[in-house]
């Protein structure tokens, strides 16, 4: 599943059906090559929810369900990955990020697509303010 | 990946974390007494009017040197230093600015810039230099243009670097050549400048 096609799917609780916001983006820990947060749009004045991917009930291409959209305490600093610049661990920079590819069951990252091709997820260093960080895999 | 850098144009650079966070800009360069490689980096702030920060980036915690990017493993490689401090040692490790002699006390000019090994090297490789008109003959932008290679045998007294007289016999204007046979020199197999 493409991160850019869940930005802007409803997000709905189970039980009464209600549907609380749509999706504004996907929070990654780009070290461990996961998806984890949802951050969910909840209209203008009632800001945004954060939630853990395991809260989620079910991930489908139309819309996700979540269990509860109260946000979890240490929900980490949300870094878009979509339009990140992409740096190696070299310093060179390797174009920007225009899409990723994640499995919804485990939230895994499956690729990353850049301007200057596909990033595989076990090169992800870490994902900043700055840029992406990807391995070079020839370095000392 | 050693590709050859000009110090100049490091001011600014970025220094980001291998999580992706900047932390810090480079200000200056600073070289080890002997000009043989770079020894630190003094930085500012990120935002256009922070001004130089107390701490700076040995070249030990250097995670490696790119031309988009200093790259460090995180923000642990920034050591506290006097601001007072780190100007004077700012001060004593610059080579621009330098004027470069020969031994035999022929002024050959002063130093524009400093060209230096990326990566995990930081080794210095050759000089930009304004030149004297007795060296090289031609307009000043001509004469602007001209790069001598650091050799073995350079020693910094000062402000002033002494080269061996038969470097002068490498001075060029042509840079890809340049870069090619100080490629070649090294058994580097080339690499680009910025």
């Amino acid at each position: 599943m493409l991160f850019s096609r869940v930005r802007g799917l409803p997000v709905l609780t189970p039980g009464a059906a209600d549907r609380i916001g749509v999706v504004r983006a996907l929070t990654v820990d780009a070290a461990a090559g996961r998806v984890t947060h949802v951050r969910i749009g909840r209209g203008r004045l009632r800001g945004q929810a954060v939630v853990a991917w395991e809260a989620l009930g079910a991930v489908g291409t139309d819309m996700l369900v979540v269990r509860s959209a109260d946000g979890p305490a240490g929900a980490p600093q949300h870094r878009d990955l979509l339009g990140a610049r992409v740096l190696t661990e070299c310093g060179e920079e390797r174009g920007t990020v225009l899409d990723a590819a994640f499995d919804p069951v485990t939230a895994r990252v499956e690729t990353v697509l850049t301007t200057f091709g596909e990033v595989p997820p076990g090169l992800l260093l870490g994902l900043g303010d700055h840029a992406l960080v990807i391995r070079t895999g020839h370095h000392r | 990946m050693n590709g050859l850098t000009a110090v100049r144009s490091l001011a600014t650079l970025p220094v980001v974390t291998l999580g992706g966070d900047a932390v810090a800009h480079v200000k200056d360069t600073v070289f080890d007494p002997s000009g043989e490689r770079i020894a630190r980096f003094t930085l500012t702030g990120r935002s256009l009017l922070s001004g130089p920060l107390p701490r700076d980036l040995p070249w030990p915690a250097v995670h490696c040197l790119g031309r988009h990017a200093v790259m460090v493993r995180d923000e642990g490689a920034l050591f506290d230093l006097p601001l007072s401090v780190a100007r004077r040692e700012a001060v004593r490790g610059r080579l621009l600015g330098s004027q470069v002699v020969t031994e035999d006390g022929r002024t050959v000019g002063t130093v524009l810039d400093v060209l230096v090994e990326g990566g995990t090297s930081g080794r210095l490789v050759a000089f930009r230099l304004a030149a004297q008109r007795e060296l090289v003959h031609g307009s000043r932008h001509r004469r602007h243009r001209v790069y001598v290679p650091r050799g073995e045998a350079l020693s910094v007294t000062g402000r002033t670097l002494v080269i061996p007289a038969h470097a002068t016999a490498y001075v060029t204007d042509d840079l890809p050549g340049f870069v090619a046979r100080v490629g070649a020199g090294h058994d580097r197999g080339g690499g680009g400048v910025r």
